[in-house]
């Protein structure tokens, strides 16, 4: 309401964040996990005095310099730009609530960097035992920095004392905090180990690829394995409302929450049966196809994350379309029109209600809904009748437990009921009684100025 | 019409403004350095690699000056977060507004730098392999930073003009906005263009000290090449910077010709650095460098002043709620200092004669 809102067409703001980052997921767990895996394969090759086994961590960390230097850190820097163009409101208030901690991660961010050139550079430059401690380095400083982006990608779920105290020590040690890191430990683990199946099926000595690829298979499978433990105590930490949706109250999202498990079962038995039992005949194609299934229960797991966590974007503290709770009785009295500061109509004419009902719309519902696009509003309302619609806004936070309630006064209410009215040709009975009506409501409703 | 300006964040402050704002100038400098580097670098770069096509100096200036780059892309990146985040926590109801209304623009940022990084990896790991089509990578490459540095530009351009934001709005302009393009707004972009160039001139010269044993011919050429940059660049930028000062209103203008002793001391000091950059040169490129970087920590300021001064009719930090963080704060600088002692000692390490190594 604070913020003009950007509406991406068909897609909407939250697919664009949502592509973004899930891909930066799936890049930066493996920039934590890659840089376990590469110390301590590194090491392994001294101690077997195995210099092909050296060479392949030398390729490797080319591929993940590559990646993660490039692609992790932009598409992180990535997150943060689009979630200020979509929820500009939010994300002022996270940097208000963790700025230092956000500064802290920056820290490691910088250290992170350095140290990854270093590595990168310095096969030939360093000492062994130097080079193997910026690995480590690396590591610590990677770790460092999913542990602080972590805790406020938590926060935001469960705000937990700081709704009360407003400390940043209550934000950052927030009750699933600590649960969702040990998650994202072993998920880095997991995918430090599917990064490193896809460059250990092109090893072309043979020997060397067996021992590589049944190697990365055990991180698969270490990682994946400490999974469950660690999402149900993760789980066990939710807001009720949360654990509802995503088991049956809302069926995209348990269906979603289902693919989850089945992709991490299948990564699991694929991992299990291809490159751990029989890593002679694991390829570039079984790799990828492991890697797939690996981006898309990542893809699928943080959809269900974010899903949860609604009907808010900092839950008990603001609406996915950034209302504050606390700001709900003045919205109520004053209007939405008139608190809003992006909007053509400040009221609403009794002649025109559908124009002040858009703007209705824009600044209360188009944070999750487009007019055609993804979740789209058209869609979901049609064949609504104005006494559904009106029913449906009177009782919204009661009736879909993921939504806010609309919050505004009852003009505002009936405008923005006018305007989705206009979007669909009106509902008609099929009785045979009413076959004449139907072709009359069908000509009248493109015009929009049906009344309800 | 009065401008319409977001409400800041009812959240007090975790510091008081002068310290928020003294964080973001300085991390603003920390960022304008290998920024600089990056921008005018790919600039010489893409000369150099379509001149290399005949003079084969050129071509292994590119060859070896480009190995130098990721790591200054990296930084420039990485470096420019916190001045991001400190600028979004003190004058972030202009800044998500002014991206908001120019978001694709502010979103191709994103993918004008991964493209921009990959083709510098790509210069990089294939200039033999690419041939000719060398120059046409990094023209590319350099194009989609220079983008970058508009889209910049205009966006902390927007950001100080709230009186037009509401009309944008009006228009039908959120998201698509493509940002202002005005006089003031080019000659702010040309002044940084031009200060990139001169920069990463200056970092050429000192950048080919390090081929001195391998290429002495190379390294002695390539020390004159990239002063000659830095000396033109500089030059050119005394009348830039003058443009851009005389395109500014008035009001704003006034302040750094004698109205305000200390801002006009503030410039008349960051020119006569540059002056000194410019003498010392050809005899000593760190007494150069140093004077630069002395220029570009006070053009930062000076570009602040501006920016407080700017929004002054609507905005003052100062006005805003504080309750200190202090504990966390303590914590932050701890760490900076201890990251940074570690990246100084992998530098330590990673610089060391190779004789030296155990």
């Amino acid at each position: 309401m604070n913020y003009p809102v950007w509406e991406p067409p068909m897609l909407g703001g939250g697919i664009i964040i949502g592509i973004i980052a899930i891909l930066h997921i799936f890049v930066s767990h493996f920039a934590v996990g890659g840089g376990l895996f590469l110390p301590l394969t590194e090491r392994k090759a001294y101690r077997e005095n195995n210099p092909a086994l050296l060479d392949y961590v030398k390729s490797h960390s080319k591929f993940f310099v590559l990646l993660v230097l490039v692609f992790g850190a932009v598409s992180g820097v990535g997150i943060w730009w689009s979630i200020g163009l979509v929820n500009p409101e939010a994300t002022a208030t996270l940097i208000h609530v963790f700025v230092w901690g956000w500064a802290i991660e920056w820290v490691f961010f910088l250290v992170e960097i350095a140290a990854a050139f270093i590595y990168y550079y310095g096969w030939d430059r360093l000492d062994r035992q130097t080079h193997l401690l910026v690995g480590w380095i690396y590591f610590g400083a990677a770790w460092a920095s999913l542990f602080i982006i972590n805790g406020i990608l938590a926060f935001m779920l469960t705000p937990g004392q700081w709704l009360e105290t407003r400390s940043f020590w209550s934000a950052f040690l927030n009750p699933s905090m600590l649960p969702s890191c040990v998650v994202r430990t072993a998920v880095s683990v997991a995918l430090a180990g599917v990064y490193g199946l896809v460059t250990a099926s092109t090893i072309r000595d043979v020997a060397l690829r067996i021992d590589v690829v049944r190697y990365a298979a055990k991180w698969v499978l270490v990682g994946t394995l400490a999974i469950p433990p660690a999402g149900l105590w993760y789980i066990s930490t939710l807001p009720p409302l949360a654990r509802e949706i995503s088991m049956g109250a809302a069926p995209a999202v348990t269906i979603f929450a289902g693919l989850s498990i089945f992709f991490s079962l299948l990564v699991v038995t694929f991992t299990y049966f291809g490159p751990y039992q029989h890593p002679r005949y694991f390829n570039l194609t079984f790799a990828f196809v492991i890697a797939v299934l690996a981006l898309s229960t990542t893809g699928v797991t943080e959809w269900v994350r974010e899903a949860v966590r609604k009907p808010y974007i900092i839950y008990d503290y603001m609406y996915a379309n950034t209302l504050r709770l606390a700001d709900v009785p003045r919205v109520r009295q004053q209007g939405v029109l008139n608190s809003a500061l992006w909007v053509r109509h400040r009221e609403v004419d009794p002649e025109r209600r559908a124009l002040a009902g858009e703007d209705v719309f824009r600044v209360q519902c188009a944070s999750c809904h487009t007019v055609d696009g993804y979740n789209s509003i058209r869609f979901a309302v049609k064949g609504w009748s104005p006494a559904m619609i009106e029913y449906q806004l009177l009782h919204l936070n009661e009736l879909k437990g993921f939504m806010p309630p609309f919050v505004g006064t009852d003009a505002e209410r009936r405008a923005l009921a006018e305007w989705l009215l206009t979007l669909n040709p009106q509902p008609v009975r099929l009785e045979p009684a009413h076959v004449g009506e139907k072709a009359e409501a069908q000509d009248s409703a493109p015009g929009g100025t049906t009344k309800p | 019409m009065n401008p319409v300006i977001p409400a800041p964040v009812p959240i007090p402050l975790p510091a008081p403004a002068w310290l928020v704002q003294l964080l973001l100038v300085l991390t603003s400098v920390l960022h304008f350095l290998p920024m600089n580097l990056l921008v005018g670098g790919t600039v010489i770069l893409t000369i150099s690699s379509y001149l290399g096509r005949r003079d084969p100096r050129h071509h292994d200036l590119a060859r070896r000056a480009v190995r130098a780059m990721p790591p200054v892309v990296a930084f420039t990146i990485t470096l420019g977060v916190a001045p991001l985040l400190f600028l979004q926590l003190l004058y972030g109801q202009f800044f998500y507004t002014s991206s908001v209304l120019m978001a694709w623009s502010w979103l191709a940022v994103v993918l004008l730098l991964v493209l921009g990084y990959y083709g510098i990896y790509w210069f990089n790991l294939q200039q033999e392999e690419l041939g000719p089509r060398a120059f046409w990578v990094m023209l590319l490459t350099s194009l989609f930073f220079l983008h970058i540095m508009k889209i910049f530009t205009q966006n902390m351009s927007l950001l100080e003009r709230p009186q037009e934001f509401y009309s944008r709005f009006l228009a039908g302009a959120v998201g698509t906005y493509l940002g202002p393009s005005d006089l003031l707004t080019y000659a702010r972009l040309t002044h940084f263009f031009v200060a990139s160039v001169a920069v990463a001139g200056l970092g050429l010269a000192i950048l080919s000290r390090a081929w001195l044993e391998e290429a002495p011919e190379l390294a002695t050429w390539a020390r004159r090449y990239g002063t000659r940059w830095f000396m033109a660049g500089t030059g050119v930028q005394f009348l830039v910077g003058l443009g851009f000062l005389f395109s500014l209103p008035a009001e704003l203008r006034s302040p750094f010709l004698g109205a305000d002793r200390l801002a006009t001391g503030i410039l008349v000091l960051a020119i006569l650095l540059a002056v000194l950059a410019m003498l010392a040169a050809p005899r000593s490129l760190g007494a150069s460098a140093v004077a630069i970087v002395g220029t570009i920590s006070l053009m930062t300021v000076v570009r602040h002043l501006v920016r407080i001064a700017r929004l002054q009719p609507y905005f003052d930090p100062r006005s805003l709620p504080v309750e200190g963080q202090w504990t966390v704060f303590v914590i932050f600088v701890l760490l900076l200092v201890a990251g940074l002692a570690t990246v100084g000692w992998m530098l330590y390490h990673f610089f060391r004669p190779a004789g030296s190594h155990v």
